[in-house]
């Protein structure tokens, strides 16, 4: 028997029977449907996971702090020593808290495998101005986060130049008719030095920003320029000059696995080092959590579907007894039988397959863009369901491949059939 | 007709089961039937009439003793050789039918064909042309279960026919019809003998039937009692056409064998 003949006998086969080929497909449908829904979740998060990542900087990158940045007094300390080597940073708010001074620095450089530190300022405005002259609050981001942007409109700010990208919900209050129409603006930031004197810096709006997951796109982010340009007037004017110290340092690695023996020599030197991994980690375990305890429920499925396959063709391969042995009588090979039967049970796999995929992805796809549009519409970009046709294609062939599997029960029962007692069976 | 031996059969030992259920259904059977003869093998219900056939067709093997085809041992073969005898060499025409509910009558006729990897386009020619042969073209798109006795057991020999075999083993071909249908059925299966040179082994327990052959096999509890051959020239004045009902009970030879009433050798009903 040709395999194109094999094939339509077995789809005519699975045919005759339809209630019973329909109850087996619909819980192979509902496997499928579920698989591909909590695939269509992994993928669609991770995506969003992926296309965000650089917006928690760079994969390369270490964050460095000081181990206690704030002091947190409780009941039981005593009274701290002085130490008249830590680098306080001036908040300007008369509040201060440790950074890394200068020395820190060095020891982070002197680090084997660090390929370059950037040391970040802290910076606080005091306010900043439209063109209209509205005041808003404002804090900046950090320029180092500037490279993982994703852009509404416009480029991310040049280093050198007196360039800022502001969030695409701030573009209306600050009096710009769109993004595109915001890019190429000017804003004032103003900063109050250490006597008190305010100063206003004029500040062009290169680009404009889309929010996303890590959260460095809430505030308006400074050129590397620009804020070193602010940090010095901010500190400047005071009766004393204000120790050189940082909020915090990127420290770039040369391979990122070594990372955690970098880790460990920052935590001897009292500094915390955390790369984007360490920030990802979380979510992506979350999330591949979640999405693997539905799976597991779809599997679970799948494999009680898959007894339902050896049930239903242990039915037809008794039904049909007589024709079985009637196609040996016949001269057909114990192998084709096999093969009739086994192609019956992937023909059954394929079509709660093929429906539930098909019917999952609709799904999916509709709450997706509900979700996008109402309880999602904060995070632009994430579409809760994504889906790839590659793995579709996978679940679809692995679900075949379980009712193949759950076939050949049945199909060996068939193909062992003795053609005379199969004849003489009523 | 020739004289060489398209079956030969020697020392035919069959044993089913084994201690007390043991049933010996053949006790040392020797035959030879020649290309192009009709053989009747007559017995009663357990005489063994139907283990043999099963064996001469290929369709089991002997617990001892050999089975030849043209000269050739089935021990000797391949299974793959012996499934494409069975396709190609042999057609079956068995009382109960067998044919597959649900499917037209071309679908049923051209099994053996779709079994040997023949061409879609071809199949459906060569089985309308052997429908046409049995009158029953107007049928092809039917459902096989639409059909009386009689055209099923037609589309059963078209079934047989459609690979253009050798030999055709028929068990009770007519046990399942009335006498006029059952005429119609013996005058086509003996027509294609005589036209074709077809071989015929028919399994029968019917004494009318058995007659019409040239030999008679009498088998009576797995032994082969008595052979008879009838006389090479008797003229034979079956009408031609297949299709005309001729009932005409032929009587010749003598026989020792058991009684001819029926005993329910077979107790499938037509689908």
């Amino acid at each position: 028997m040709k395999l194109v003949d094999l094939l339509r006998s077995a789809v005519s086969n699975t045919l005759r029977a339809k209630v019973r080929t329909s109850l087996t497909v619909i819980a192979i449908f509902i496997g499928a449907f579920t698989l591909t829904l909590t695939s269509g979740v992994g993928t669609g998060v991770n995506r969003y996971i992926d296309d965000t990542v650089a917006g928690f900087g760079d994969a390369d990158a270490i964050f460095v702090q000081k181990s206690q940045p704030m002091a947190n007094p409780s009941d039981d300390d005593g009274p701290r020593e002085y130490d008249p080597e830590s680098a306080e940073i001036e908040t300007g708010f008369g509040m201060s808290f440790a950074g890394l001074s200068a020395e820190d620095i060095e020891t982070i450089r002197a680090i084997d495998g660090v390929e370059w530190v950037a040391p970040m300022y802290n910076v606080t405005p005091t306010y900043l101005a439209n063109e209209a002259g509205d005041r808003f609050e404002l804090s900046l981001g950090a320029p180092a986060d500037a490279a993982g942007l994703q852009m509404v409109a416009g480029e991310i700010p040049a280093a050198d130049a007196d360039e800022v990208v502001v969030p695409d919900s701030w573009v209306e209050d600050l009096g710009f008719s769109s993004a595109e129409d915001a890019v190429g603006g000017t804003v004032e930031i103003v900063m109050t030095d250490m006597a008190g004197k305010d100063r206003p810096f004029e500040v062009t709006v290169s680009g404009v920003t889309q929010a996303n997951l890590a959260g460095t796109a809430v505030n308006p982010v400074p050129s590397t320029g620009l804020q070193k340009k602010l940090y010095e007037y901010q500190v400047s004017g005071g009766a004393r000059e204000v120790p050189e110290s940082y909020m915090m340092a990127v420290a770039n690695v040369e391979d990122v696995s070594r990372a955690g023996e970098i880790k460990a020599q920052l935590a001897d030197e009292q500094m915390i080092g955390v790369t984007v991994e360490d920030q990802l980690g979380m979510f992506k375990a979350v999330i591949n959590g979640i999405v693997w305890i539905l799976n597991s429920f779809a599997i679970i499925a799948l494999v009680a579907a898959g007894f339902g396959i050896v049930n239903t063709l242990m039915m037809s391969v008794q039904e049909r007894t007589r024709e079985i042995g009637l196609m040996k009588a016949m001269g057909m090979s114990g192998g084709r039988v096999f093969g009739l039967f086994s192609l019956e049970a992937v023909f059954i796999g394929f079509l709660g397959s093929a429906i539930g995929a098909a019917a999952g992805i609709a799904v999916g796809s509709t709450v997706s863009r509900v979700l996008s549009d109402g309880l999602l519409s904060g995070l632009p970009g994430l579409s809760l369901f994504a889906f790839d046709p590659g793995k579709v294609a996978l679940i679809v062939l692995a679900v075949m491949a379980i009712a193949f599997l759950a076939g050949t029960v049945p199909a060996v029962r068939a193909a062992r059939k003795d053609p005379i007692t199969a004849l003489r069976y009523e | 007709m020739a004289t060489s031996a398209v079956l030969e059969a020697e020392n035919l030992v069959k044993i089913y089961g084994r201690g007390d259920t043991r049933f010996d259904a053949l006790k040392g059977v020797n035959l030879q039937i020649g290309r192009g003869e009709s053989v009747a093998i007559v017995g009663k219900s357990g005489s063994g009439k139907s283990t043999l056939m099963h064996l001469l067709a290929l369709l089991d093997a002997p617990t001892h003793g050999v089975v030849a085809l043209d000269g050739r041992p089935a021990t000797a073969m391949a299974d793959k050789e012996v499934n494409r005898l069975r396709n190609a060499t042999f057609g079956f025409v068995f009382q109960q039918f067998f044919l597959t509910p649900n499917q037209t009558v071309l679908e049923n006729v051209v099994l053996p064909l779709k079994i040997a990897g023949v061409s879609a386009a071809e199949r459906r020619r060569r089985g309308m042309e052997v429908l046409e042969r049995l009158e029953l073209a107007d049928k092809a798109s039917s459902r096989a279960t639409d059909l009386s006795g009689g055209q099923k057991q037609r589309v059963v020999i078209a079934r047989a026919l459609v690979n253009d075999p050798a030999v055709i083993f028929a068990d009770e071909p007519t046990g399942n019809l009335d006498s006029a249908t059952g005429a119609v059925v013996e005058d086509i299966l003996f027509g294609l003998h005589r036209e074709r040179g077809i071989t015929l082994v028919i399994v029968t327990h019917d004494e009318d039937l058995a007659a019409r052959c040239d030999r008679q096999v009498y088998l009576r509890d797995g032994f082969v009692v008595e052979e008879v051959t009838a006389t090479a020239a008797e003229p034979r004045s079956e009408t031609p056409s297949a299709s005309l009902p001729a009932p005409r009970p032929v009587s010749r030879g003598r026989h020792v064998a058991p009684p001819s009433a029926a005993e329910g050798e077979s107790a499938g009903g037509a689908r």
